[in-house]
């Protein structure tokens, strides 16, 4: 026995040891400098080397018993998996794909969710309007005191005048109440009301409710004392985006809750996954638009005081966003 | 009854003890990859955050140096290039480095897709995003937390606490974002090709007979491999390597009845016949059925 031929799993391992090692010294060449470094031909061999070792594998799972060549077949396949299945992805095919119609895409997909936002925050701010007409100490009840500042019912119609208007100060001070913006309230509510739409869609409609009342009770006041319009204006040159971007943010979340709560034919985790495609599409958009909205409250609020431009170019700025979401990647489908 | 573990069922224990997963890939043969361990997947994290923040305090810095008056917004301008940095750092790295950070490869962990397809770039957005809910809104609130009120430092509370145990309660160690992206965190693997025992001695000159070889399982037969590969590096070591293969030559031999005289030079050369004879045998049973996992005749559950 012992002077006959080698065993039949190191005939095996002979046959075929050359084919790994060419697969073993390719595979370390994508792991230094990934699959570009590879030739035409040199990436047509590391597909093939590669199905050639996972047969190797499955085989020699079966008939060997050398351990260290079952560990080392076992990784090299492995590693020649990763080196195979890479993502092969360019920053410009991500962002083209992203801005030429995925984004807008899971937008239209997701329109009865973002409808359900939007209804949340109209609900919010009737309300708030509704109650602060019977009595004005409503207002104390919704606004968070640091957000009032010094408006609120007590202040003087010169001051909520004088705090639509404000130019005062420098670049710097742009870039300040710019920085205080992207970390205050509204993005904070963004991200919450998205992360927390897993729950059941609950905590993305009271809190998107909750900022439709903040923003009624403001517009209460400030109708009530004839600065409806001028209200209007300041609020739309970043509102109409800053609001939208909290709608899509919601919606987002509200994808994954019902998702949660209606996963039709799928299981409850396969369910969530596959809204959480659109979901978090829905809130790369709303962290666009919540950057767009921090410049444009930082410095085009700043610079322009009259409220009809403020008007127009709040809602033209609006229409573009609509444009994109609506037309973009409509003629690749 | 009773029973007695044998040494072959707590090796299997052990290798347990290591956790693996596996993926289907299309070519349908399952790939065995192992489960990223706690503590360096911890490593690889403080490591990415430790370069983001280099990368913020150098962008201050520079800025400080040009003149602008920036110290009454530094606390703001560090936590939006905080933002601005780290989100696209981690997505960026993850997608064209096929799954790894910097922290990652410094610590050899990789990130897969667990459906064996890949990762795809809604994966590493998914997972990346939900770091930020899961990592580092609790980590700045708990810088801050000082100047919380108790029940927001309560909500902190739990909140971490969730996001620590969950990866605690899968046996692939998935977090939060891992489970909605769909990916695990791998070890990289590393990949050695020894000689073949089998082969790699030119003459052997001791015979075993049929019967010789009936006594012993594959589980002994990778022992022995793992005592014939062991290398000694100092004398002392060297010696005691000797002194075990002569234990172990004398153990075989009275076990399967070994007759022939083996002098102790010689205790190598007879274990090595024996390994070769011994797996000549089990993957010939091996191959019409006959699985032997070790000498209890015992397989696995």
């Amino acid at each position: 026995m012992s002077d006959s031929q080698p065993i039949r799993s190191s005939r095996f391992r002979a046959e075929r040891e050359a084919d790994w090692r060419a697969l073993e010294a390719l595979v370390e060449r994508v792991e230094s400098g990934g699959a570009g470094r590879l030739d035409f031909e040199e990436s047509r061999a590391l597909a093939a080397l590669y199905r050639k070792a996972t047969t190797s594998l499955s085989v020699a799972r079966d008939i060997s018993l050398d351990k260290s060549l079952l560990i080392y077949l076992e990784s090299l396949v492995a590693r020649a998996f990763l080196a195979v299945y890479a993502p092969q992805e360019s920053l410009s095919g991500v962002m083209g794909r992203f801005f030429g119609g995925s984004a807008s895409a899971a937008v239209r997909r997701s329109g009865w969710a973002i409808l359900m936002a939007f209804a949340a925050l109209f609900l919010g701010g009737w309300v708030a309007a509704l109650l602060f007409a019977q009595d004005p100490a409503w207002f104390y009840t919704f606004v968070p005191t640091g957000l009032a500042g010094e408006r609120g019912p007590g202040a003087s119609t010169e001051t909520l005048r004088a705090g639509l208007f404000d130019t005062e100060g420098n670049l710097l001070a742009q870039l300040g109440a710019f920085a205080a913006f992207l970390f205050s309230h509204n993005t904070r509510v963004a991200l919450f009301s998205f992360a927390l739409g897993v729950f059941a869609c609950v905590p993305s409609l009271l809190l998107t409710l909750y900022n439709g009342l903040i923003l009624g009770a403001f517009w209460a006041l400030y109708a009530d004392r004839g600065l409806g319009m001028e209200l209007f204006g300041w609020l739309s040159i970043h509102g109409v985006t800053e609001l939208s971007a909290l709608a899509l943010a919601a919606a987002g979340g509200f994808r994954l809750g019902l998702a949660v709560l209606f996963p039709g034919g799928l299981s409850r985790k396969d369910s969530l996954r596959a809204s959480s495609k659109d979901a978090v599409k829905l809130a790369l958009v709303a962290a666009l638009m919540l950057f767009v909205a921090g410049l444009l409250e930082g410095f085009a609020r700043q610079l322009i005081t009259d409220t009809t431009l403020r008007i127009v170019m709040g809602w033209g700025i609006g229409l573009l966003w609509l444009g994109w979401f609506m037309l973009a990647g409509r003629r690749a489908r | 009854m009773a029973r007695l573990q044998t040494p072959a069922e707590m090796a299997r224990k052990l290798e347990n003890a290591r956790r693996w997963f596996e993926l289907v890939p299309p070519e349908g043969v399952p790939i065995r990859f192992e489960v990223a361990g706690i503590a360096a997947r911890f490593g690889a994290q403080l490591l990415d955050i430790l370069i983001t923040v280099v990368v913020m305090v150098s962008v201050i810095l520079l800025l400080a140096v040009l003149p602008f008056t920036i110290e009454p917004l530094v606390t703001s301008l560090a936590a939006i290039l905080m933002l601005v940095i780290r989100a696209p750092y981690y997505i960026l790295t993850e997608l064209f480095w096929n799954g790894q950070t910097v922290g990652k490869r410094a610590t050899g962990l990789r990130v897969l897709g667990a459906d064996g397809r890949g990762l795809t770039t809604h994966a590493v957005v998914a997972r990346n995003l939900m770091k930020e809910v899961e990592i580092f809104m609790p980590g700045t609130m708990l810088i801050v937390s000082g100047s919380l009120g108790t029940v927001w430092n309560l909500i902190l509370l739990v909140w971490i606490a969730i996001v620590l145990i969950i990866p605690l309660t899968n046996s692939k160690r998935q977090r939060l974002g891992d489970l909605i992206a769909n990916t695990y965190v791998t070890c990289r693997p590393k990949a050695v090709l020894l000689p073949d025992l089998s082969t790699s001695t030119p003459r052997i000159e001791f015979d075993f007979t049929p019967a010789q070889l009936e006594h012993y399982g594959s589980f002994e037969l990778q022992t022995l491999e793992s005592l014939l590969r062991s290398r000694s590096e100092t004398r002392r070591s060297d010696l005691r390597r000797r002194d075990s293969l002569v234990q172990v030559a004398a153990q075989i031999r009275y076990k399967i009845g070994f007759e022939e005289p083996v002098p102790d030079g010689r205790a190598h050369e007879f274990l090595h016949a024996f390994y070769t004879a011994q797996r000549a045998f089990l993957e010939q049973k091996r191959m019409f059925g006959d699985v032997r996992d070790d000498k209890h005749h015992r397989d696995g559950d």
